[in-house]
């Protein structure tokens, strides 16, 4: 008897989880229904996401990047401090310096006297923004400028620094901002490269820019930066060789690619009609580089607004005008490097002239595209890797100080593509060492370079080795304050 | 209720905990369909009855232990019944509430504090129903779980309320009226940013009721009339105006307001007030209408909610992808603004393959195109009447086109065109002024680079203020510039045989004077460039570019130098340091010059140098050459510890084994502070034909006032020269 109950009770409890057990999954099969891509295969969130197309309608649809390679100095630039006059050779308070983790140029320093601008500051615009005596173009454009005050960083030395900012990890190997644009805006002029790179230097001390900046990464290597050097050949072996004209040219690309295509019915690989694809783009690049590196056609107001220099190849100037060419004729990202801003010693002498270097051809950088009605949807943007220390690095004398590295704050701006115009935007301490008011990551940064083209950080996403990558690794967030 | 419908309910009840939970596990990828929704939206209707039911069942429970309820029979059955209603009734609720919750508007911390109350409620009840028969489920375990789920229930209900009626509903009439904050582009400059000052910081002293001075500020009228002491303010001059007075007296002054003890301005209110004041205060202006520069209207901006981002919807469909995708060629680049949007931008590409046919091919997608660039490509007046086919374009670009504006009224048909750009054309200041005020929507306006001049721009301006004409960059040869100084084009700056001096300057009609003394050239007398100086030895060239409407540019200085005989082969005996090897003796004779700043890896490209040993080169002519000097081009660096050679040796002869010493230089030391500088150090001697010869450079050792005193000076070396 005792049995059967048990058995009873058995197949009672059975009954009930079978019955019970259809009921969950039925439920939760109920559910599935309204799940649209269940059963679509892999096509998972960012897969759905073509590339080359904005997620929504973008503000601006090109970049201009200004980088000024080595970190300017904020407090001779933009960061106004007369405290640190006043403070003069005063050991910065320990409460200000906190644990930040110093360089090994500083790390063993005995005394950390601080040390303000060597030069005057005054407003300007109807913003008011204060703008040192070293920038006198910069100064008159103030009202089409979002100056930020408030940017910080993660990295103390150069090469992480520069590389954090362009690619959102410190290590390398990662896309750069241009190649991440490109990969998500595609093309707009299908005869030039997406994402070019130019580079000067000025009189100060440098520090090296190396191409794994301008790298596609483990994107596609059409999302490569093109540099353009300053040679007789500003891209390199686009030219034909001796003895071959257009035509033997044009029959040999076309001869080629018949081979190619035979290739690609055997193989099926997707990379071969990717590079026939390259093939042709180096084809039109021949007649559309040597067009638009082409200075001569320029009005003389230009050569003025811009400098004399602008028609020295090589130097910012040039780079400024021929930047705006190639944006102009849709380059998506043009990235500037400019070195020279490392002063760590003998600042007042060499940021004079670096300042002197590029303060006029950025400006006429920005009223420029203005004058063609192209700043609205051209985003420029002006700022080095990190800041300066308030305090000297080295010997403090009357006329001579440096500035160490230094991540906490730093000052960029920006200009068109959808940003406010004409404001200040973040504060730093009145020592200029911590921020005060409204911080922006670099990661914030980038989410916002990228709102403003159209899309959204977090779903410009790439799967590479099992892991999905952004430009802002796991963070970042738009800064809206700044959003026209 | 029998058996077998409480066994159904059940059931659903079971069914329901469990499709809950899947969809709160999978919420993120969840999409309602439309014929869904409608049910999600009687979430409102329907959660009235869990509120009730388990009210009811939960005060039941709450005395069910009670011993005249428990033996009651129909108590029991009543609440079990009841109680199983309600939960059911609650998951409905939920279920429903999740739908609704997925629709566009529902969002943020109080839809979150509703969500999980709800669901907590949901499944805290479930719980109690299943477990209410067990043993351990007593007295205090059936009150407090009946306790608890009240909580719940109020919370669900309360935070459900605040999201339908918003925050203070209920205390809203009674409470003060709080400010939202109004969107600049809605907002009037008076009501919305003026008066809220007023509003915070004067009324509770100056209103109907207390009319301190007699003076009122709760509305315009009594405003305008002032108080005892007179008008408040005089319009256009806030210094002569009563109010701004009274806020910059000193805070110790009886007659400064608000008074002391009282909210004090902000700096920003009281330049708000000033500039008010200033503008002549006109109650009906609304903030957008002020300039985008004004200083009231930044200000403001500040203090206002951004402008409503509105989205643009465009009310055409969107093209046929097929046709976009073949009407996309190299030159014709055809793209969606965005994901979804049906506009397109059209951008065109290439001089030589552009013809109006280009554009007229668009025509099966002239609806959609919203932006059109045509920058730089011949385009004619006549074909503006092909780009007014698409219709519903808001920017077009025709900077540097071939247009003279005689035909632009043809755009002046597109309803939505915003932005129109014509810097660089032949546009004329009669056709615009004719044509540019039938344009609807126009905003910007580009006339930079046109024959306009700036008052006819400023004209244009005046008689149309819904548009911003933008000049840009004339130079008016008031702010000259200064010119760079020139450069040369001498492939290298070494030469062997008389070779003729080239300089250039970028710039055309530049003039360019230089002098070969090493004195300044000037613009007066030094002579003036002509490509025919011939440089026959090592020289020092100043250079000066002058043109008229610039400064002269600075002193750009040029050292040549001859090196007659280059050997044939080169040999180092000694290693160079690590940091300096360039390319070995190799660089020593390259013609390639070094620059400053080598102590950096990354410039150290074309120096040799050495620091722990000698630099001993040995260098061999196949035929033996005349010589009578060598010269090493070195660089001097007190600062980094680069120091010229002690001394220099130079030996000579016929064969490798049998050279003799010709000269030794002991060339001059820096002094402290020194800049730095590249001198050559020559050593001459007697002419002599010699097939080998050899030269020793020995660092020196640091001076006693250097702070690397003791140690050997690095020797840095990027050419030489054989004379």
């Amino acid at each position: 008897m005792e049995k059967e109950i048990l058995e009873h009770g058995f197949n009672f409890n059975r009954r009930r989880f079978l019955s019970r057990l259809s009921l969950g999954l039925g439920s939760a099969a109920l559910g599935s229904l309204m799940i649209p891509d269940l059963f679509g295969g892999n096509n998972t969130d960012e897969e759905g996401l073509t590339p080359g197309i904005p997620h929504f309608a973008p503000k601006a649809k090109r970049v201009i990047y200004l980088f000024q390679n080595g970190a300017p100095s904020q407090q001779e630039l933009f960061d106004y401090k007369p405290k640190l006059r006043e403070m003069l050779g005063q050991e910065i308070p320990p409460s200000v310096r906190g644990t930040q983790r110093l360089t090994g140029m500083t790390a063993n320093q005995a005394s950390f006297p601080l040390v303000g601008s060597f030069v005057n500051f005054k407003q300007y615009g109807q913003s008011r923004a204060w703008v040192s005596d070293l920038f006198p173009y910069t100064a008159k454009i103030v009202d089409d400028l979002c100056i930020v005050k408030s940017m910080y960083t993660e990295a103390i030395n150069h090469d992480p620094a520069l590389t954090f900012l362009q690619t959102g990890s410190q290590q390398g190997n990662r896309p750069s901002m241009g190649s991440w644009l490109s990969y998500g805006l595609g093309n707009e002029n299908k005869n030039l490269p997406n994402f070019t790179v130019l580079l000067s230097r000025g009189i100060g001390n440098g520090q090296g820019v190396y191409s794994k900046l301008w790298s596609n990464g483990f994107l596609d290597s059409i999302h490569q930066g093109v540099q353009f050097s300053k040679g007789e050949d500003p891209v390199l072996y686009l030219r034909d060789p001796e003895g071959m004209d257009r035509h033997a040219r044009r029959d040999m690309l076309d001869n080629l690619a018949e081979l190619n295509d035979l290739a690609y019915q055997e193989f099926g690989d997707p990379e071969i009609t990717a590079k026939v694809k390259q093939y042709e783009m180096a084809y039109r690049m021949q007649t559309a580089v040597p067009e638009v590196m082409d200075l001569s056609k320029e009005p003389d107001d230009i050569i003025k607004l811009y400098g004399p220099d602008c028609l020295v190849p090589g130097t910012f100037a040039a780079n400024c005008l021929l930047a705006r060419k190639l944006s102009e004729n849709g380059v998506r990202f043009v990235q500037l490097y400019h070195q020279g801003w490392d002063q760590h010693g003998n600042l007042p002498f060499e940021i004079a002239k670096q300042a002197k270097d590029v303060d006029q051809a950025s400006a006429a950088l920005v009223t420029d595209l203005k004058q063609r009605g192209l700043l609205d949807e051209t985003l420029v943007i002006w700022g080095g890797e990190f800041g300066r220390t308030s305090y000297t690095q080295g010997k403090l004398t009357a006329d001579n100080y440096g500035r160490d590295h230094h991540p906490r704050c730093f000052t960029i701006w920006m200009a068109g593509g959808g940003i406010k115009p004409g404001m200040v935007y973040g504060e730093t301490d009145e020592l200029g060492y911590n921020i005060a008011q409204n911080p922006v990551h670099v990661h914030d940064f980038q989410a916002t370079v990228l709102h403003q083209l159209g899309l959204n950080h977090e779903k410009l996403i790439f799967k590479h080795l099992g892991r999905r990558y952004r430009l802002t690794d796991v963070s970042g967030k738009v800064v809206r304050d700044i959003l026209a | 209720m029998t058996k077998k419908v409480k066994s159904l309910a059940e059931q659903a009840l079971f069914a329901s905990a469990i499709f809950i939970l899947f969809l709160l596990l999978f919420e993120s990828k969840i999409v309602v369909p439309t014929w869904v929704q409608p049910i999600g939206r009687m979430h409102p209707l329907f959660l009235h009855f869990p509120i009730v039911i388990l009210l009811l069942a939960m005060a039941m429970e709450l005395f069910r232990f009670n011993a005249s309820y428990a033996a009651n029979e129909f108590y029991r059955g009543f609440l079990s019944n009841l109680l199983l209603v309600g939960v059911l009734s609650a998951g409905i609720t939920v279920i429903m509430g999740l739908f609704l919750s997925k629709e566009d508007g529902y969002s943020g911390e109080v839809l979150q504090w509703h969500k999980w109350s709800g669901i907590g409620l949901f499944y805290l009840s479930c719980l109690i129903y299943w477990s209410r028969n067990r043993d351990w489920y007593q007295a205090t375990v059936a009150r407090s779980g009946a306790i608890l789920a009240v909580v719940f229930l109020i919370g669900a209900g309360h935070y459900g309320a605040v999201l339908t009626h918003g925050d203070n509903f209920i205390t809203g009439p009674i409470s003060n009226p709080s400010v939202e904050p109004v969107a600049l582009d809605q907002a009037l400059v008076f009501d919305h940013v003026i008066q809220p000052i007023f509003q915070q910081k004067c009324i509770s002293c100056h209103n109907p009721e207390k009319l301190k001075g007699e003076l009122n500020m709760a509305d315009v009228d009594a405003l305008l009339k002032g108080g005892k002491s007179g008008k408040l303010f005089k319009a256009g001059f806030p210094d002569q105006s009563l109010l701004l007075q009274r806020i910059h007296l000193p805070l110790e002054e009886k007659k400064h307001m608000p008074p002391t003890g009282k909210t004090q301005l902000t700096a920003d209110e009281m330049t708000l007030l000033a500039l008010w004041v200033k503008s002549k205060p006109d109650f009906k202006k609304r903030v957008i209408d002020l300039p985008p520069t004004d200083s009231l209207r930044r200000i403001a901006a500040t203090l206002l909610k951004p402008a409503e981002q509105q989205e643009v919807v465009y009310e055409f469909d969107a093209a046929d992808e097929e046709t976009v995708q073949k009407l996309n060629n190299d030159y014709r680049t055809i793209a969606p603004l965005a994901r979804e949007s049906p506009a397109l931008a059209v951008n065109l590409y290439n001089r030589n393959t552009y013809s109006v046919d280009k554009l007229k091919e668009l025509s099966d997608i002239k609806q959609q195109v919203v932006s059109l660039s045509l920058n730089k490509l011949p385009v004619k007046d006549a074909d503006l009447k092909t780009i007014a086919q698409f219709e519903n374009l808001q920017k077009l670009d025709l900077n540097f086109t071939d247009i003279t504006g005689k035909d632009l009224k043809e755009l002046a048909a597109l309803k939505h065109l915003n932005t129109l750009t014509l810097s660089g054309t032949k546009v004329t200041y009669a056709d615009l002024q004719k044509q540019i005020g039938d344009f609807k929507s126009l905003k910007t306006v580009s006339l930079w680079e046109t024959k306009l001049s700036g008052p006819e721009i400023q004209q244009l301006q005046k008689a149309n203020r819904n548009i911003a004409f933008i000049a840009g960059f004339k130079d008016d040869g008031k702010n000259p510039i200064t010119l760079n100084p020139p450069q040369i084009k001498n492939s290298s700056t070494i030469f062997d045989k008389p070779t003729a001096l080239q300089l250039k300057h970028p710039i055309k009609g530049v003039e360019i004077r230089f002098t070969t003394d090493g004195t300044e050239p000037d613009s007066v007398n030094s002579p003036v460039f002509n490509n025919q100086t011939v440089l026959t030895d090592r020289a020092t060239i100043k250079a000066r570019a002058f043109k008229d409407g610039w400064f002269g540019s600075s002193t750009a200085t040029f050292d040549f130098y001859k090196s007659a005989y280059k050997p044939d082969s080169v040999n180092l005996l000694l290693p160079l340091n690590r940091v300096h090897q360039a390319e070995g003796a190799k660089s020593l004779f390259d013609h390639k010059l070094g620059t400053f700043n080598a102590n950096s890896p990354a410039w150290a490209n074309n120096w040799t140098g050495v620091r722990n040993n000698d630099m001993v080169l040995v260098a061999e002519y196949k035929k033996p050459v005349t010589v009578s000097s060598v010269a090493l081009r070195i660089m001097v660096e007190e600062a980094t510890g680069i120091f010229p050679p002690g001394t220099v040796e130079i030996w000579g002869g016929d064969s490798r084994d049998k050279m003799k010493l010709l000269t030794t230089v002991k060339p001059k030391m820096p002094v402290k502070g020194e800049t730095p500088s590249i001198p050559n150090v020559t050593c001459t001697f007697k002419p002599q034909p010699l097939a080998y010869i050899k030269v020793v450079a020995k660092p020196c050792t640091l001076p006693e006032w250097h702070g690397g005193k003791g140690k050997p000076g690095l020797v840095l070396v990027d050419e030489m020269f054989v004379n």
